[in-house]
């Protein structure tokens, strides 16, 4: 037996002796996740049918460079995770799933993952130091199963700067049948490196998706991830942060759009060093009989001197009787650190809704106003690169999710 | 010689805030292209008769009516209001995050042009448009480009509801404390923009304390609102009496 198939029968062997996520998983117990036959289906199973797409056709990843930045420090491979040797490629260097509340999910996308995407993303030959432009880079990636483990690792070299937009959209014309998703990517920052990561999950509304991205942040490294995630049957925003090197900065910003939806992002933030900022913020606009759960746990370990933690959680219920959780959580084994939470869970402000139908804006006019601005200082206040915004914004997607949300709400209300 | 039908016409209005009520009967018109002076001591009801013509959810009129340009106003939703031809100014413009302020304003401009029968103007139009206002207002052209209201200073904020004021170019504005925060120019802009538009039809409703704005304003009248009732009415002499002796005096309520 060669070793990938080797290590893919391991991992299902340990998912059946360790068992799925339980209800009592604290993790995930406002929002259990569908059960291990969704996510990791018999080795036949999982064939799209009528998807003529070669094994390695991309890895389900396509990568896009943005305008004319620069690309001569990219290397990408599309990696094959059942021949050994590149199985090996792909995996080197990345922790195995151990036993935390996740767990389960990293070991199913071990035995299922077929195919991954390895980015490193390095300085341009010939420029340095302050000559360096931001690389730019666009991901998208498309479903190629019913069931698949995509796999993405992107590594950012000691002191470059990369912006990157990764986007997960489906065509309404794909939906059809739900697939599932089980996905991980693990970032790597080196010293002094910034990645600005701006994040789009929109599924289909039968699919049932789960992504879970692990950032490791060495010295002086800057991570600031915003995400856009709509709902659907089932849909998981798991990130894991650990601010393993002195003097590294993480935010995470969430926008989270669920009309009768499930969807659940999970914040898990580690202050390993001293020096170290974190900034989690999530907005949650909810309606219908959406099941939302915003759950941000930030722990400072013995020794992260002066560490600074800030969570904001909001959510706004706009029509029906979404049920929605938010969880700011903090966990502090210092004593000279800085730590502020809080949750607030209430309408859209009456005043500025006002003001805008005082002006001549009709009453949905106003709202999508109001909701969409919310939606941008949000994205702002976490990603500190307004080009980066102004691109992706002038695309017109946040404001058509936004109209469609409220549509949908308005539906819902009416209906 | 004929005189013109009122713009507004306020009768007998009582309106409630919650389960208080506060303007007991208010009685008034306002001619096309006329200035009419509200004053008032601090809780006499001028902010509530605004809010009220302008639709405010938590302002119920629970007796009375009122007529704008003909139309029952009262039946009319904000939105409608304002596309009708109502301003009215807030004392204290909240924010809105994440919206640039030339959108919002365009937004608006555009949804009350379409309500005129008018072609929407882009952005390429506005901008040009609002460049000139505020720059005649004395508003720096960055505020444009920020989120509506967020980190801008008192006046800022008063300069900014003028803007939009100059912009709309409605029937009839109400601006309630508009002077405000606002330094000697921003006093002087309020004054020029509100003859500006006077000139081209526009009538106000002005609620203030300070008599110098006053006599800028040269107004057609000033009414006196006591305990949610008008209880004078007058001219600029009205004003020079309480500007001297203040609110603190006995006067019958009577009809304006």
């Amino acid at each position: 037996m060669d070793t990938a198939r080797a290590d893919t029968l391991a991992a299902r062997d340990r998912l059946r002796m360790q068992g799925w996520i339980t209800p009592r998983n604290e993790s995930f117990r406002h929002l259990p996740p569908p059960g291990i036959d969704t996510w990791l289906p018999g080795p036949t199973d999982n064939a799209h049918p009528g998807c003529d797409a070669s094994p390695l056709a991309g890895a389900g990843w396509t990568l896009h460079p943005v305008g004319s930045a620069p690309q001569g420090g990219v290397q990408a491979r599309w990696l094959d995770a059942l021949d050994p040797a590149q199985r090996t490629e792909l995996f080197a260097g990345l922790p195995q799933p151990g036993n935390g509340d996740a767990a389960p999910f990293a070991w199913a996308h071990r035995a299922l993952c077929r195919q991954g995407l390895r980015l490193r993303i390095g300085t341009t030959p010939g420029k340095s130091g302050p000559d360096q432009s931001p690389v730019w880079l666009q991901l998208r990636h498309q479903p190629r199963a019913e069931a698949e483990a995509p796999l993405l690792v992107l590594e950012v070299e000691d002191g470059v700067h990369c912006v990157l937009i990764e986007t997960h959209e489906r065509e309404a014309m794909q939906y059809g049948r739900g697939v599932a998703q089980n996905l991980h990517a693990h970032i790597r920052l080196g010293a002094g490196a910034t990645l600005q990561h701006l994040r789009v999950a929109a599924p289909g509304p039968q699919d049932r998706m789960a992504h879970h991205v692990h950032a490791q942040l060495a010295p002086h490294a800057r991570y600031e991830q915003a995400l856009v995630a709509t709902g659907s049957a089932y849909h998981l925003q798991r990130t894991t942060l650990d601010l393993h090197g002195h003097n590294t900065t993480a935010r995470s910003a969430g926008l989270l759009l669920a009309a009768g939806t499930a969807l659940e992002q999970q914040v898990h933030t580690q202050h390993h060093a001293a020096h170290t900022t974190s900034q989690v913020e999530a907005l949650a606009l909810v309606s219908g009989n959406a099941r939302t759960v915003v759950n941000a746990h930030t722990r400072i370990a013995p020794g992260a001197d002066e560490a600074a933690v800030r969570q904001r959680l909001t959510g706004i219920p706009l029509m029906g009787q979404p049920r929605l959780v938010l969880r700011p959580h903090l966990e502090i084994h210092h004593d000279k650190v800085q730590a502020a939470h809080g949750a607030t869970w209430g309408a859209l402000p009456e005043d500025a809704l006002f003001y805008a139908r005082q002006r001549g804006l009709d009453d949905a006019s106003a709202r999508a106003l109001i909701v969409e601005g919310m939606a941008h200082a949000l994205l702002e206040r976490c990603i500190d690169h307004p080009t980066l915004l102004t691109t992706w914004l002038g695309s017109g997607w946040l404001a058509r999710a936004i109209a469609s949300h409220l549509a949908v709400t308005q539906e819902a209300c009416h209906g | 010689m004929t005189t013109p039908s009122p713009l507004l016409q306020v009768r007998d209005l009582r309106v409630d805030v919650g389960e208080r009520n506060v303007l007991k009967s208010v009685s008034l018109d306002v001619a096309p292209g006329a200035l009419v002076v509200l004053m008032g001591a601090n809780g006499s009801g001028k902010s509530t008769l605004g809010l009220t013509l302008a639709g405010h959810p938590s302002y119920r009129a629970a007796a009375g009516q009122a007529l704008f340009g003909g139309q029952d106003l009262l039946a009319m939703s904000a939105h409608e209001r304002a596309r009708a031809g109502l301003f009215v100014s807030f004392q204290a413009p909240p924010d809105i995050p994440g919206v640039k302020n030339n959108l919002f304003i365009r937004s608006a401009l555009n949804a009350v042009r379409e309500a005129r029968g008018q072609e929407p103007l882009d952005a390429f139009d506005f901008l040009a448009s609002a460049r000139t206002a505020a720059q005649q207002l004395g508003l720096p052209e960055a505020m444009l480009g920020r989120p509506v209201n967020e980190g801008f200073s008192g006046g800022e904020r008063k300069r900014n509801e003028l803007l939009q004021l100059a912009l709309l170019q409605p029937r009839l504005a109400v601006l309630d404390e508009i002077d405000s925060g606002m330094d000697v120019d921003g006093v002087r802009a309020v004054v020029q923009l509100v003859q500006r538009l006077r000139a081209q039809g526009t009538a106000f409703m002005v609620v203030s304390h300070y008599l110098h704005l006053i006599e800028s304003l040269a107004p057609d009248a000033v009414l006196r609102l006591d305990q949610g009732c008008i209880a004078e009415t007058g001219g600029l002499e009205l004003a020079r009496g309480i500007a001297r002796t203040g609110f603190a005096r006995t006067a019958e309520p009577v009809e304006a």
